[in-house]
């Protein structure tokens, strides 16, 4: 290690490469979990479908959305439970 | 033995594919291989100026898919290396007048007259880029020590994978000071980043610059560090895999502890 890179680490100067690799790393992350309008909707679709099987659920009242922070990424889906169906209907819930 | 197509990409523009795919392929033919070099750059073409050999051109790759002529008459001999050819791409034409299955059909004929065929790709994602991947065996991605060449070559490597072609790296435009600094990515960043196999780091070099300015091989000016290090890329391709892969970084630091060593002594 050259003198001076030494003194910069000593004087704990971040250098800038070390703030170039950590946008980058956080850039490839984020890219990846970047997906396309209509694969949301796919999703949205396909969960309605499976929830239904449950709950009765409004359809046009759900939310989903990817929430993205510094930190992390999370999937939000959210929607608002009318009843569950084997309460109305009396058809058996499988066992988790 | 059908001979093989190597694609040089980068995503990001720029970065240095076209210098790096005209010497790698001198390279290959001063070692004896039967070169074709294509320029997949439609309508913005380039190779034929950075090998002199613009003046040179008759036929083009268009002219070869549309049927207008043969393989022969557009492949532009250099006169300066044996056995290296230039296919030039076409000025005037859209983009899309070439599709991938077209590049698949070229390449298979390029497979019997050459032992290797580099395609020249052009930068983004588009049609140049998919006509380039959906005809080749091999891949090198190039970037620069940059973040938004790194992020472009993640992408580019990516959707190579989904090709099912294992693609190897270049960083190229190293400044070495720069990099001991610690004002520039150094390669182990890079590479960590990307998590691929390394064959070739070229430092920035103006004699890169000179050799495109008269057009003559870059691998043919003598000391050149940028061209050293592709004459080893290309050996590296053909036959020694093993070579180790110098780092500009190294080089300049033994020059440097042996002269702070004699003038310690004296
Ligand atoms: N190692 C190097 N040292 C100095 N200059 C370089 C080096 N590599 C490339 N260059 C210069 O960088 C510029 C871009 O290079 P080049 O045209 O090869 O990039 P490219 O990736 O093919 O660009 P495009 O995406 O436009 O096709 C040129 O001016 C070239 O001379
Ligand atoms: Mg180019």
């Amino acid at each position: 290690m050259k003198f001076n890179t030494l003194l910069k680490k000593l004087m704990n100067k971040n250098e800038s490469k070390d703030i170039a690799k950590k946008r980058l790393k956080f850039a490839l992350l984020t890219d990846k979990l970047e997906i396309k309008a209509d694969t949301l909707a796919d999703l949205q679709r396909d969960l309605v479908e499976v929830i239904s099987r449950y709950f009765e659920i409004d359809r046009d009242s759900i939310q989903i959305d990817i929430k993205r922070s510094e930190e992390s990424s999370a999937l939000i889906f959210n929607t608002p439970i009318i009843s569950a169906i084997s309460a109305r209907s009396g058809r058996e819930i499988p066992a988790a | 033995m059908d001979g093989k197509v190597i694609v040089v990409t980068s995503g990001k523009g720029g970065v240095g594919k076209t210098t790096i795919t005209a010497s790698i392929g001198a390279a290959l033919a001063v070692q004896g291989k039967r070169v074709a070099i294509v320029d997949m750059d439609i309508g913005l073409r380039n190779l034929d100026v950075v090998m002199g050999l613009e003046n040179r051109i008759v036929f083009n790759i268009v002219d070869i898919i549309q049927g207008k002529c043969k393989i022969k008459q557009a492949a532009i001999k250099d006169r300066r290396i044996d056995n290296l050819f230039l296919i030039p791409a076409s000025q005037s034409d859209d983009k899309d007048v070439i599709k991938p299955e077209n590049m698949v059909w070229l390449t298979n004929k390029l497979r019997k007259e050459f032992d290797i065929t580099l395609l020249d790709c052009p930068a983004g994602i588009e049609q140049g880029f998919k006509n380039s991947i959906a005809a080749a065996d091999e891949a090198l991605v190039v970037c620069t020590p940059e973040v938004s060449a790194v992020r472009d070559a993640d992408r580019i490597i990516g959707l190579l994978y989904a090709q099912s072609i294992t693609p190897k790296l270049i960083v190229n435009r190293i400044v070495p000071k720069m990099v001991e600094n610690g004002d520039m990515l150094s390669h182990e960043d890079v590479v960590d980043v990307l998590s691929i196999d390394l064959i070739g780091l070229i430092e920035m070099d103006e004699k890169v610059v000179v050799a495109t300015n008269t057009g003559t091989p870059l691998i043919l000016q003598e000391d050149s560090k940028a061209g050293m290090a592709l004459q080893r890329i290309a050996m590296r391709l053909d036959g020694h895999p093993d070579l180790p892969v110098e780092n500009p970084m190294i080089q300049k630091s033994f020059w440097k502890k042996l002269g702070s060593k004699f003038s310690r002594k004296n």
